[in-house]
């Protein structure tokens, strides 16, 4: 929970608020006891005041007694206002809290129903524990009070009563009287209010009580659903949402019930409001899931109202209802192909709605229309919208893998690469290479223009990648192949992608086995510089091919140049049961997001943790190096994104932590940075590698068995279960000197993967190193570490602070032995430095 | 359900916070938000659905103000979206405006709008009509009122009829001195006009609105000539919908005052009122452009604030471009605006002039599109007509009155 508002310091912005707020303090006791005429309006204008002061986040809360007292009135408006300001700060003041129960009392035997609405509202959201007891009261006469409004507000009232005290509104038995409210209340919205409650309460309260669990299976029996389907033209638009989502539970005994049930709600698909709409789809799709052709049809029945709310709608609205158009065109392209014109990107529209219509344009493409949209795509490419650009020159590549007439695709693709653009050449680049995988026999034509681009116009990894593929593949017809490898070759260190670096290994394997005399060279140098290069997988696979060559060239030809199969179906990036997880969540967030709800509300994938009131204070006494940024600012970030983590893991993680391996020499090894793996590069003439080094390395463990020659580092063993409470951490961190302060770069991959900073969190805990808080203050991620020497006390503690923007991370430790310190900045350093690598 | 709701001044400032549940959401993330927000590409500002590392946020942005509610539950966006959409309309409504001073005047009835509007997450009324009778809103007539009567309250006594009435849309009792309804047919015209002059998509999505003025609880029909070019139809809760499925009848109790009646669309329209040729040849490192713009069938009125809007790609280092009707006008962010207005009867405006490529570029690659704005009052293109207006149960005379606009929607054409 956040820490309520009234410990919070004003803003500096504010440097006037304390002396403003004591003079309205004074002006409102002088106004408490007048009873002059004019007082109401005086009164309105301070209360007007204070209230503005509440909205722009200064704390006022130190006027709760006055406020109160200023309270009795017969002015509607100032009534309003004091029970927004007592609803802000009765949390905090409690005792201040149980003043206004006496006035909220009174005020719910109002006359006026609107009053006593008002009333019951604002004294169930004081939400102060010790006053439920005054709640129970005026909730019962409220329940049964013979106006709607109040019934209604008294409604949601029980609700919130369930969340203050569960104990309090089952003893007093208002969950029963809420279900006879449900079936027996003339106005509908007090239905609506009902049965959003009920749900609420007896959800919560199924897990221990099997009366409640058995209850909320009854909202979902026959008579219950027919009871609000037969009044739901009455419901207000929203409360049909809630009505409709019910329904969409409910499983019918019959087909002759799904139709009926269809029959009734068919014109819920003509209303004005989206929600509406969409909530009728989904009831309408989970009711026919087991008819397949009845399900056809309801697709092409909300084909129309969809298509409708996208174009008439807000950009926002437009935006959710064609996400979830994404998911039904991806479920059932085919029915969607027809209405290929409705997916058109319109000039102005956002990024990611033309990105969600590429997706579908790329989905309903058939026969018979793939012309058409290939053809607007095409437009696309030459759009002002990068992205989009590159998107739409995806999705023909797409189109063309789905296609089996791919005759006028090709042409496209190729004009594509004569635009003399350079990412539209990137681009089409790496889709010709898709296609000529999938469609070998357009080799003649693509080759032809490909032979045409200049290798030194392609810049990114992908496209040159995929340009050297081709060379090595079509080496035999592309006539220069051999040379323009060689420069490739020759350019070696200029080349900082270690994927374009292995394709071009490879291609020069090729093309030796085509072409062997122009290739020697270029093969000669490419293994050297292969063997050289500082990137594992480059090294390996330089290796590799060396000892092939060297064991038997035939079987090195038959290795790396096999005759090819022709690709048939590339593989999908989502898998189908996340697919039907997602249409099992119609109508959610899980549709916008494109992933099922689990992979974002569980905490496992959320990568974020409970606030923690008690670490919150951790940052306050270590924000020396965020002295940039003013002190007050980091104080209240910190507390509010400062997340936890021991607890959590300690008792989430038993498994793991006994499967926590400790293997610091190992770790220090790898920091060694691959020293003695330049040896056989010095000799490429031949001399016999091991055999066992061989095998290490074929199967990729990239240790060599060198390693003992090395200089080990002093041997420091960690405890891999360390603990240390948030308490003793601060009391350290202040006491400690900093014993050692270093700055390092994190890999690419690492910062990719800090997008979890969970992840982190688990790396480092592989290596005994726990985590007591972390927090995120774009682009910085702040951890705090703690490691303990497996056979004494000493502790080591640790800051650092990772730059996502320039991937640098800072680090500060401390330690209890100042002499260790190095040689755990190097463990520290060598564990952080394999984060995110495979 | 939501559990907060934050109104944003356009620099990121909070000007209104109403916490909806117990769960206190703190105001840190507004802050989050705004620096989410300024971190993105122009193109995703306005992402409708963010994640933030603690809540789920939806935003709407309207005249400069961001609508943001928080959730930690799993629900239906579209509600939630749907429900800021009607906040942000109520409130235009209400205060003749959305702008970040009219809102910080008013915070009080903002206040006690969110109240009604919604409790503990969940949506209750948003028709305005309810709204105003439990809230009056910050008028002129009710500030004279307030005056004149001593009384200085903005909120009724009473409780409006309405939430008690059998139709929550209308005022139980409304009286007016002459009894009138007026119907609009507004339409939008969205058209796309591909490179080599072939219309690609043709399609209008149109409105009636009505304006409603009539003494006690009238029952309206409405008809028209030809239901049929209706492809689909979207209506108002107050449309009943059997005599709709069985006869394509309008019969329905209007609400008080001006609503949306109904929106259709038409698809798969054949022609567009005007046509607009852009010419672009690129001749070392120049290129010259050449847009003409004239009357394609003649709809019988006059098409009238024809504009033409363009973005000049980046490449382009200076653009002289002179028309032979109308002004061209070039801003600092590279957009070029032609305003034509009336299309002359005697001869088709045109705009011509070089535009100068950067050095090192031969040709232009990116091309840029033209976006088309017109207007033409007293025709709706879809076709749409009108048949009658027939008022039943109340025996007064009444006035009617019809009109039609068409104008551009998302008219574009590419070169």
């Amino acid at each position: 929970m956040a820490p309520p508002q009234s410990q919070r310091s004003p803003s500096p912005s504010q440097p006037s608020g304390k002396s403003e707020v004591s003079d309205l303090k004074l002006q409102l006791r002088q106004l408490a006891g007048s009873r002059a005429p004019g007082t109401d309006d005086l009164k309105r204008d301070l209360f007007k005041k204070v209230i503005s002061n509440m909205t722009i986040g200064i704390d006022v809360s130190s006027l709760f007694g006055e406020m109160v007292m200023c309270s009795a009135t017969s002015d509607i408006v100032l009534k309003k206002m004091c029970y927004l300001y007592v609803g802000n700060y009765a949390k905090g003041n409690p005792e201040l809290a149980l003043l206004t129960i006496n006035f909220l009392q009174r005020d719910c035997k109002d006359m006026d129903p609107m009053i006593r609405g008002l009333a019951l509202r604002s004294l169930c959201t004081l939400r102060v524990e010790n006053l439920v007891e005054y709640l129970v009261g005026p909730l019962g006469s409220g329940l049964k009070d013979n106006n709607s409004y109040v019934r209604m507000v008294a409604v949601i009232g029980v609700l919130k009563l369930y969340h203050i005290s569960a104990s309090t509104c089952i003893d007093a038995d208002f969950p029963a009287t809420l279900k006879h409210l449900m079936l027996n209340d003339p106005d509908t919205q007090v239905v609506a209010n009902c049965l959003s409650a009920l749900q609420e309460i007896w959800t919560l309260e199924s897990g221990s009580s099997e009366e409640a669990a058995r209850e909320r299976e009854a909202v979902h029996s026959k008579p219950v659903i027919y009871y609000l389907l037969n009044r739901i033209k009455e419901f207000s638009e929203w409360s049909q949402c809630v009505v409709l989502e019910l329904v969409a539970k409910y499983v019918p005994s019959d087909n002759s019930e799904i139709f009926d049930i269809m029959n009734l709600l068919e014109d819920r698909l003509q209303h004005a409001n989206g929600a509406v709409v969409l909530a009728t789809t989904k009831v309408f799709l989970h009711l026919t899931l087991s008819m397949a052709d009845v399900h056809q049809q309801v697709y092409e029945r909300i084909k129309a109202p969809l298509l409708t709310q996208v174009s008439s709608g807000s950009p926002e609205q437009s935006y959710a209802i064609l996400s979830h158009l994404h998911l039904l065109v991806m479920r059932a392209p085919y029915i969607f192909s027809s209405d290929y014109k409705h997916f058109y990107c319109q000039y102005n529209e956002p990024s990611y709605v033309k990105k969600l219509k590429l997706e579908m344009l790329t989905a309903v493409a058939n026969e018979s229309n793939t012309y058409e949209i290939v053809t607007e795509l095409c437009e696309y490419a030459a759009n002002v919208d990068i992205p989009i650009a590159r998107e739409s020159i995806r999705a023909v590549g797409k189109i063309a893998l789905q296609q089996y007439d791919v005759n006028a695709i090709v042409d496209r693709l190729l004009q594509f690469l004569e635009m003399e653009k350079d990412y539209v050449t990137a681009e089409a680049l790496v889709l010709v290479k898709d296609l000529l995988r999938k469609y070998p026999q357009w080799s003649q034509d693509c080759i032809a223009v490909v032979g045409n681009i200049s290798s030194k116009n392609v810049q990114e990894p992908k496209a040159k990648a995929a340009l050297i593929w081709m060379l090595g593949e079509y080496s035999q017809d592309m006539n220069d192949a051999p040379y323009v490898l060689e420069s490739l070759v020759e350019n070696w260190d200029e080349e900082h992608s270690a994927e374009v670096r292995l394709h071009l290994l490879t291609a020069v394997m090729k093309c030796f086995f085509k072409r062997p005399p122009e290739t020697q060279k270029a093969l000669g140098a490419a293994l050297a510089a292969g063997l050289a290069d500082f990137h594992q997988d480059v090294h390996d696979r330089a290796l590799f091919y060396y000892r092939l060559l060297q064991y038997k060239v035939s079987v090195a030809e038959s290795v790396v140049n096999p005759p090819k199969q022709a690709v048939s179906v590339f593989a999908d990036t989502q898998n189908s049961e996340v697919k039907d997880r997602i249409f099992d969540e119609f109508n959610s967030l899980s549709v916008v997001y494109q992933k099922p709800s689990y992979m974002f509300t569980d905490k496992e994938h959320r990568g974020i943790l409970e606030f923690s009131d008690e670490l919150g204070n951790l940052s306050i006494s270590v924000e020396s190096g965020d002295s940039v940024v003013p002190a007050q600012r980091v104080e209240e970030n910190d507390k509010d994104l400062l997340l936890s983590t021991t607890e959590k893991d300690e008792v989430r993680d038993p498994g793991s932590n006994g499967s926590a391996y400790n293997a610091p020499s190992y770790d220090a090894a790898i920091s060694q940075p691959l020293a003695d793996l330049a040896l056989p590069s010095t000799g490429l003439t031949g001399q016999a590698p091991a055999s066992s080094l061989a095998i290490d390395d074929l199967l990729g463990l990239g240790f060599p068995v060198g390693t003992a020659a090395t200089p080990s580092p002093p041997p420091l063993n960690l405890n891999p279960k360390a603990v240390l409470d948030p308490g003793t951490f601060q009391q350290k961190w202040r006491q400690l000197p900093i014993s050692l302060s270093e700055e390092y770069s994190l890999s690419p991959q690492g910062i990719v993967s800090l997008t979890a900073p969970n992840a982190l969190l688990r790396h480092m805990q592989s290596h005994s190193i726990q985590c007591i808080a972390s927090g995120r203050q774009s682009p910085n991620f702040k951890f705090f570490f703690f490691a303990q020497k497996a056979d004494e006390a000493s502790v080591y503690l640790v800051e650092c602070i990772i730059n996502t923007s320039s991937g640098k991370s800072q680090i500060n430790i401390k330690a209890d032995d100042q002499s260790s310190s190095q040689a755990f900045s190097t463990l520290f350093q060598s564990a952080l430095s394999k984060f995110g690598l495979p | 359900m939501l559990q907060c709701i934050f109104l944003l001044s356009d620099s990121g400032e909070v000007m209104l916070e109403k916490q909806l549940t117990g769960h206190r959401v703190d105001r840190s993330i507004c802050a989050w938000f705004w620096d989410h927000a300024i971190s993105q590409p122009d193109s995703f500002k306005q992402q409708p659905v963010i994640a933030s590392p603690t809540h789920y946020l939806f935003q709407v942005f309207r005249d400069g103000i961001t609508f943001l509610a928080c959730t930690q539950v799993e629900m239906p966006p579209l509600m939630a979206i749907e429900f800021l959409c009607r906040v942000a309309d109520v409130l235009k409504d209400y205060l003749g405006g959305l702008n970040e001073d009219v809102i910080k005047d008013n915070f009080v009835i903002v206040y006690e709008l969110l109240d009604e509007m919604i409790d503990n997450g969940f949506p209750l009324t948003t028709e305005l009509n309810v709204l105003q009778e439990m809230i009056a809103p910050p008028n002129i007539v009710s500030k004279v009122l307030s005056v004149v009567t001593g009384r200085s309250s903005n909120v009724s006594d009473t409780l409006p009829g309405a939430t008690a009435s059998v139709v929550p849309w209308r005022t139980a009792d409304p009286k007016y001195a002459s009894n009138e309804v007026y119907v609009d047919l507004v339409e939008e015209m969205d058209a796309t006009i591909n490179r080599d002059g072939v219309l690609v998509k043709c399609e209008i999505s149109g409105e009636v609105q009505v304006n409603s003025q009539i003494t006690g609880l009238p029952d309206l029909t409405l008809s028209f000539a030809n239901p049929s070019v209706l492809d689909d139809v979207r209506f108002h809760p107050c449309v009943r919908f059997r005599p709709w499925e069985s006869n394509q009848i309008l019969s329905f109790v209007p609400p008080d005052g001006q609503f949306k009646l109904m929106s259709y669309r038409v698809r798969k329209l054949k022609s567009t009122p005007i046509y607009v040729k852009p010419q672009l040849t690129s001749d070392g490192g120049t290129c010259r452009l050449s847009v003409l713009v004239g009357i394609r069938n003649d709809p019988g009125k006059t098409i009238d604030s024809v504009i033409v809007q363009f973005q000049l790609p980046s490449c382009i280092l200076s653009a002289d471009l002179t028309s032979n009707h109308g002004t061209v006008n070039i801003l600092a962010n590279k957009t070029c605006i032609w305003t034509i207005g009336r299309i002359p009867k005697d001869k088709a405006p045109s705009m011509s002039g070089t535009l100068v490529l950067e050095t090192g570029l031969e040709r232009l690659h990116v091309f840029p599109t033209f976006q088309v704005d017109f207007r033409i009052t007293g025709v709706a293109l879809s076709g749409l007509q009108i048949d009658k207006l027939d008022l039943q149960t109340v025996p007064y005379r009444f006035y009617k009155g019809f009109r039609a606009l068409t104008r551009a929607g998302q008219f574009e054409v590419r070169s």
